[in-house]
């Protein structure tokens, strides 16, 4: 069940949207494995899919047709409490606007996931938060403001921290740069970068050349389809290729 | 425990959201409140003058209604709620020509082995001609005009309004005659050991008028069945004096029915009695057995039903009126609550959205957004129906603003300019409108603390409402529709 070298494997994953009478192909037929404790950055253009399929990983949303494994997990067919489960700690999630919980102090956000997950007492928690947020280089006296009260580059630390919350092996950041200065968004990559070298699978979606580049894995979209390589029939021998 | 918690944290941290939704919601339920509390004081207002009236049957001889007193060639008295009020109405007993049927002693007789009768009670109603007391001026409403402080006669000559003199079984029987309550302000009413004795319980008009206190005598002239007086006298005893609220109510003397024959010179007839039925739901059935055991060629036989219609339908429009505006209250509450849970849900479903991506379940969600709802409307409901207290009578006043009064004043001017008796009929009129306008008016509105009971209900209902909408959105919301920006 657990793939040792793959943290996930997608074949022929299949979603598109009606959109009137418009049938929009958002991801049409992706097939790919995601090394384990890579950085994979999923680059292309704005409404190529990659939000769609970096949802579908997540369990945000489902796929018309196809598989995902993530973990042994078949993430396209969870239902119910299974699939509660299965965001609560195997994915972690970094959005591009940040979407903290605005009635939740920097702490309270990244202890949130904990307490919905359970199993941890409110000590234990606030200590496992703080060193979080130690971290991702939040300042102390931020911890108890509230997002409306941070800035963007201080909220997306505090989503990551968020992420982090119940040690996923999966973290997903769709665009987690796009509302940030550059200095900034280079300090928040750097930060998702450092997940990476600490053996935990990241997959940044971003049409930003720069992110690509610090990334292990580049992972080419247009159009719903995986570009180059990936596009490729085999993709089993192409990803291990790549992943060597 | 930790929803709770959630809870309660998402409200006070959006106090702005939270104090606006009580606001708006406490206005809804308050409203709906003071419309329940006020609907259910004219409710009881109704029963009661429904208890008080309803189970009385008026047994009249046939064609005699409207004959009476306020005749004198004036318009009938009976129409129109405020002539209703007035009711006795009697006929004199100088109408009783050869072609009016009468009711007798031995008619009545005939009633008592009637089902559900529980009483019977004759009374013999009688203008006093005489000149050994007068009568106490009657102020007519809405004074003015030509009708004047003083009354008329058919020649212009000023002359007192007649004085009315009732034989009755039971003088309490008056206070469903008379306008208003009937109240005996000293001395005592009859008993039954006063049958046939010399004692009169006396209007206060009378009373003031002749200076009559408890104790005193006074003497009626004796009249003969043609209506001429004999020469005789009859001295009676003041043993109590009654009060109705009106002059004209009270320009009248009670006395038990076998005197008053005397005086008048009645053998066995009555001009009306009044049967009481045992029990409301059996008045129709009652007033049948009437019907069919006297004859509707003989007797007119009214239920109090009419009466109690006349008198209520003021208080009957301000009920519906109220359930107007319940219904009203209840359609602006519910806009106004799906409004602001459409609000919330929007401004909330991105929250939601959130939630359910970092691994909320639907019942997590559900659960946190009932209690705030429930935390809100049960706030509302606080305020709601502490506002109630203060507002509840107010409104139902404003409701029987009385509609009679308009009609009493202006009334009583049309009396003047004929010169004739007509004037008299409608300061009876206007009295009567007096009566209504004071029991109207007792519509007293208790708030009782159940109001906090169903404030309670309503919030918890509304609460309920606005959790199963969201529920439903929420167990169906895939994460990723939420969260999409473009
Ligand atoms: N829920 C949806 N309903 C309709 N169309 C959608 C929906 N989600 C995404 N799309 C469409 O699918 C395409 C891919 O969108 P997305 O995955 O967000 O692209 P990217 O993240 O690469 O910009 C776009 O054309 C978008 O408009
Ligand atoms: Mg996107």
């Amino acid at each position: 069940m657990n793939d040792p070298e793959y943290t996930a494997v997608l074949a022929n994953v299949v979603k598109h949207f009606k959109s009137g009478p418009v049938l929009v192909r958002a991801v049409d037929g992706v097939s790919l494995q995601l090394p384990r404790g890579k950085m994979v950055a999923l680059r292309g253009p704005s409404g190529c899919g990659k939000s769609t399929l970096l949802n579908l990983f997540g369990a945000l949303d489902r796929p018309d047709s196809g598989d995902i494994v993530v973990d042994g997990i078949d993430v396209g067919r969870l239902k119910g409490g299974d699939e509660v489960d299965y965001r609560r700690r195997k994915v972690g999630f970094v959005f591009q606007m940040f979407n903290l919980m605005p009635s939740l102090t920097a702490l309270e956000n990244v202890m949130l996931p904990m307490e919905l997950a359970g199993g941890m007492g409110p000590a234990a928690r606030k200590q496992k938060a703080e060193s979080l947020l130690e971290r991702v280089k939040l300042a102390p006296d931020r911890y108890t403001r509230r997002p409306t009260r941070l800035s963007g580059g201080e909220q997306q630390r505090v989503a990551i921290a968020r992420a982090l919350a119940n040690d996923p092996a999966l973290i997903l950041a769709d665009e987690p740069t796009a509302n940030l200065d550059s200095t900034t968004g280079g300090q928040v990559i750097s930060l998702l970068r450092r997940l990476a070298d600490d053996k935990r699978t990241v997959v940044v979606a971003t049409h930003d050349n720069s992110i690509a580049q610090k990334a292990d894995v580049v992972i080419s979209m247009s159009d719903g389809k995986l570009m180059g390589k990936w596009a490729e029939e085999d993709s089993e021998a192409e990803s291990a290729r790549v992943s060597s | 425990m930790t929803i709770f918690r959630w809870a309660w944290r998402a409200l006070i941290r959006a106090p702005l959201r939270g104090s606006l939704l009580v606001g708006v919601l406490a206005v809804s339920i308050g409203l709906a409140l003071i419309m329940i509390t006020v609907d259910g004081a004219f409710a009881q207002r109704l029963d009661d003058i429904r208890a008080s009236v309803g189970t009385d049957i008026t047994v009249r001889p046939a064609g005699s209604f409207g004959g009476g007193v306020f005749g004198f060639g004036g318009p009938r008295g009976g129409n129109g709620p405020g002539g209703a009020l007035a009711t006795p109405t009697p006929a004199p007993s100088d109408a009783d020509d050869d072609s009016q049927p009468t009711i007798t002693d031995d008619d009545l007789q005939k009633l008592t082995s009637i089902p559900n009768v529980a009483s019977i009670t004759r009374v013999v109603t009688d203008v006093y001609q005489g000149d050994t007391i007068t009568a106490g001026t009657v102020t007519p409403p809405g004074n003015g005009g030509q009708g004047g402080p003083t009354f008329r006669g058919p020649n212009g000559q000023g002359f007192s309004p007649p004085i009315i003199v009732t034989g009755t079984d039971d003088p309490n029987t008056l206070s469903s005659l008379a306008t208003g309550d009937t109240e005996i302000t000293s001395g005592r009413s009859f008993t039954t050991d006063d049958a046939g004795k010399n004692v009169a319980v006396i209007g206060q008009a009378i009373a003031d008028a002749n200076s009559l206190a408890g104790g005193d005598t006074f003497t009626l002239n004796n009249v003969s069945s043609d209506g001429t007086e004999t020469g005789t006298t009859t001295t009676l005893t003041v043993i109590g004096i009654y009060s109705t609220g009106t002059t004209f109510g009270d320009n009248g003397i009670a006395l038990p029915i076998e005197t008053e024959r005397t005086i008048f010179a009645h053998t066995d007839t009555v001009d009306q009695a009044i049967v009481k039925v045992n029990n409301v739901d059996n008045v129709d059935q009652v007033s049948n057995d009437v019907k069919n055991a006297l004859g509707t060629d003989k007797a007119d036989v009214t239920t109090a039903e009419s009466a109690f219609t006349a008198i209520s339908s003021p208080l009957s429009d301000a009920k519906s009126s109220s359930q107007v505006g319940l219904i009203a209250a209840l359609v602006a509450s519910a806009i106004i609550i799906l409004f602001s849970i459409g609000i919330v849900a929007r401004q909330r479903v991105r929250e939601i959205g959130i939630l359910k991506a970092i691994g909320a379940s639907n019942w997590n969600v559900v659960s946190q957004l009932g209690i705030e709802t429930a935390f809100i409307a049960i706030g509302a409901a606080l305020v709601g129906a502490i506002a109630t207290f203060p507002l509840a009578q107010l409104v139902a006043d404003g409701l029987v603003s009385d509609p009679t009064t308009g009609t009493g004043g202006p009334a009583t001017n049309v009396g003047g300019p004929g010169g004739g008796g007509g004037g008299f009929f409608v300061a009876g009129a206007g009295g009567a409108a007096n009566g209504t306008n004071s029991l109207l008016g007792s519509v007293d509105v208790a708030v009782s603390p159940s109001v906090f009971a169903y404030a309670l209900a309503i919030a918890l209902g509304l609460a309920l409402i606005a959790t199963v909408i969201p529920a439903w959105y929420v167990g169906r919301v895939r994460p990723a529709e939420v969260l999409r920006y473009e």
